[in-house]
């Protein structure tokens, strides 16, 4: 897509990766940080460990199970939540604990009989060896995240604010809402073998954190946190493939001192010195 | 059409229990309610006067007893209803840094009328004006809603609810922040949107700022409807102190 930009192939798929992933992971972040609910990333990430885990002790293709099993816990977590009365953050606490659990004791069980389990491109993903239906599938994901957040924003900006204010309204908060965080879940769950999930825990919190330093209204966070993190990633990506750096982490280096910067610079923590 | 012969809010022999609850908190409530009246409903803490409002607008679900409101079966068109029906709730705290301006918030008042998909109008933009300016907000209306004081905040949600040009408008303690002053300016506002026939249902403790006009009262205790009456407000203070006392 961008190779009359970028003429290097390896250089232009990390670049066009690093663009649409972090756009999409951005955007869903604004509503993932103000909802509070920041371990649904390493609760999906743990959903595909597992999955992968289960297809390869039962002899099916990892990446399909790994997707199928992290379908099934996004479309468990809204209902789970409601039934348990408890927050969010400790119904996906409860899942992380279970996924981990089901990954180890398969891939223990698989060393025990002479399997081998290699969890390396799940959980740091390789942006430089990225084919190019993957690419095309990342830019499908990025673009359904867009566009379902673009077609409610209302109602997840009532949500977000406040669930019974929404409700009040006359807002169908349950059904968004659980739509809400399967959209987070889906997302995470097919981007994880693409990009990782370094990268895509950085995507998901950061750029929102560092936005949310300077806006203050909902409209503002969704436009500034994916241009932070389009620059960021994609001038990282650039910089880590031309003096051959890794390109995951030099990234995720690269947004924290950005936040560091951000809190530093913050408008919120400005105290006025006027006396009238 | 609104059929005003009809009342706007019919309970019939209603209970409503909380999750978990070993007894519910109304039993076998019945209560009508017409076009435009002002009612006020008074009565000790517990009393069930936060549920009777949400069983109201069908935020609770009824446990037996049938409730319509604006002429629809609450139970099965909860959504419906709340389009039509104002909410002011009574506990909010909103953090300082939350990223929505007083316009924002005034606007999401008109979220659930328009529906999913559908952006703001033009009439939606002049409600939330409208509303803004009958409240007095005009000079706060960009500011974030986390930094402005208690009342401040409630006189948003209270222009949030009139955004939404409802039917039927439940407060829950609107006075509870807002000082003398403010309570008389709010109060001449409830009284001027009853006039022009929205039903006000209104839970209170504060009663120094009531509309100069003859109101309803209705005072519950422990679930159950125990006064029911008209009255001029100046005679609501004593009125719920007495039936309260006497429960």
């Amino acid at each position: 897509m961008l190779e009359f930009l970028i003429p290097n192939n390896i250089v232009c798929h990390a670049v066009e990766a690093m663009l649409f992933a972090s756009i999409a992971c951005s955007i869903l972040g604004v509503i993932i940080t103000q909802l509070k609910i920041s371990s649904i990333g390493f609760t999906m990430a743990h959903a595909a460990f597992a999955g992968a885990a289960c297809g390869m002790f039962f002899g099916f293709d990892p990446r399909i199970s790994a997707v199928a099993v992290s379908i099934m816990i996004a479309l468990l977590i809204g209902p789970l939540t409601d039934l348990a009365k408890m927050p969010e953050d400790t119904v996906l606490g409860v899942l992380f604990g279970m996924l981990m659990a089901v990954a180890v004791f398969f891939i223990a069980y698989m060393q025990y009989v002479g399997k081998g389990f290699n969890a390396n491109s799940l959980l740091f993903g390789d942006v430089i060896s990225l084919y190019r239906e993957e690419i095309y599938a990342l830019v499908i994901i990025s673009f359904m995240a867009v566009i379902f957040v673009v077609l409610l924003y209302k109602e997840i900006s009532a949500i977000i604010f406040n669930k019974k204010v929404a409700e009040a309204a006359g807002i169908k908060v349950k059904p968004i809402y659980y739509a809400l965080l399967f959209m987070i879940a889906f997302t995470v769950a097919l981007s994880l073998n693409i990009v990782g999930g370094l990268l895509l825990y950085v995507w998901l919190i950061t750029p929102a954190a560092i936005a949310y330093q300077f806006m203050f209204d909902v409209k503002g966070l969704f436009i500034m946190a994916p241009v932070v993190a389009a620059v960021i990633s994609v001038s990282s990506a650039v910089v880590g493939l031309e003096y051959s750096l890794p390109v995951g982490p030099l990234t995720a280096v690269v947004f924290s001192v950005v936040f560091i910067i951000a809190v530093i610079f913050s408008r919120k923590r400005k105290v006025t010195s006027r006396k009238h | 059409m609104k059929d005003v012969n009809s009342p706007i809010i019919s309970l019939k022999d209603i209970y409503t229990a909380y999750e978990g609850a070993e007894f519910p908190v109304i039993s076998g409530l019945s209560l009508e309610i017409g076009h435009g009246e002002f009612v006020i409903v008074g009565g000790p803490n517990g009393a069930g006067k936060t549920t009777l409002l949400e069983s109201v607008n069908g935020m609770l679900p009824l446990t037996h007893g049938t409730a319509h409101v604006c002429g629809m079966d609450v139970s099965r068109n909860g959504d419906a209803v709340r389009k039509k029906t104002g909410y002011v709730i009574q506990s909010f705290a909103f953090d300082p840094f939350t990223p929505f301006t007083v316009e924002n918030v005034v606007m999401m008042g008109r979220y659930g009328i328009l529906g999913c998909f559908k952006k703001p109008g033009e009439e939606d933009y002049r409600a939330t004006e409208e509303s803004i300016k009958l409240l007095g907000l005009e000079d706060i209306s960009e500011k974030p809603i986390g930094t402005l004081s208690g009342g401040q905040q409630q006189k948003v949600l209270i222009a949030q609810n009139l955004a939404k040009k409802p039917d039927l408008l439940l407060l829950d303690e609107p006075f509870s922040n807002l000082d003398l002053c403010t309570r008389e300016f709010v109060s001449d506002i409830l009284k001027d949107i009853s006039s022009k026939g929205c039903t006000v249902l209104m839970v209170s403790h504060a009663f120094d700022a009531l509309p100069d006009k003859d109101v309803r009262i209705v005072v519950m205790d422990r679930g159950c409807i125990n006064f029911d009456e008209f009255c001029h407000a100046t005679e609501v203070k004593d009125i719920v102190r007495k039936m309260s006392a006497v429960a």
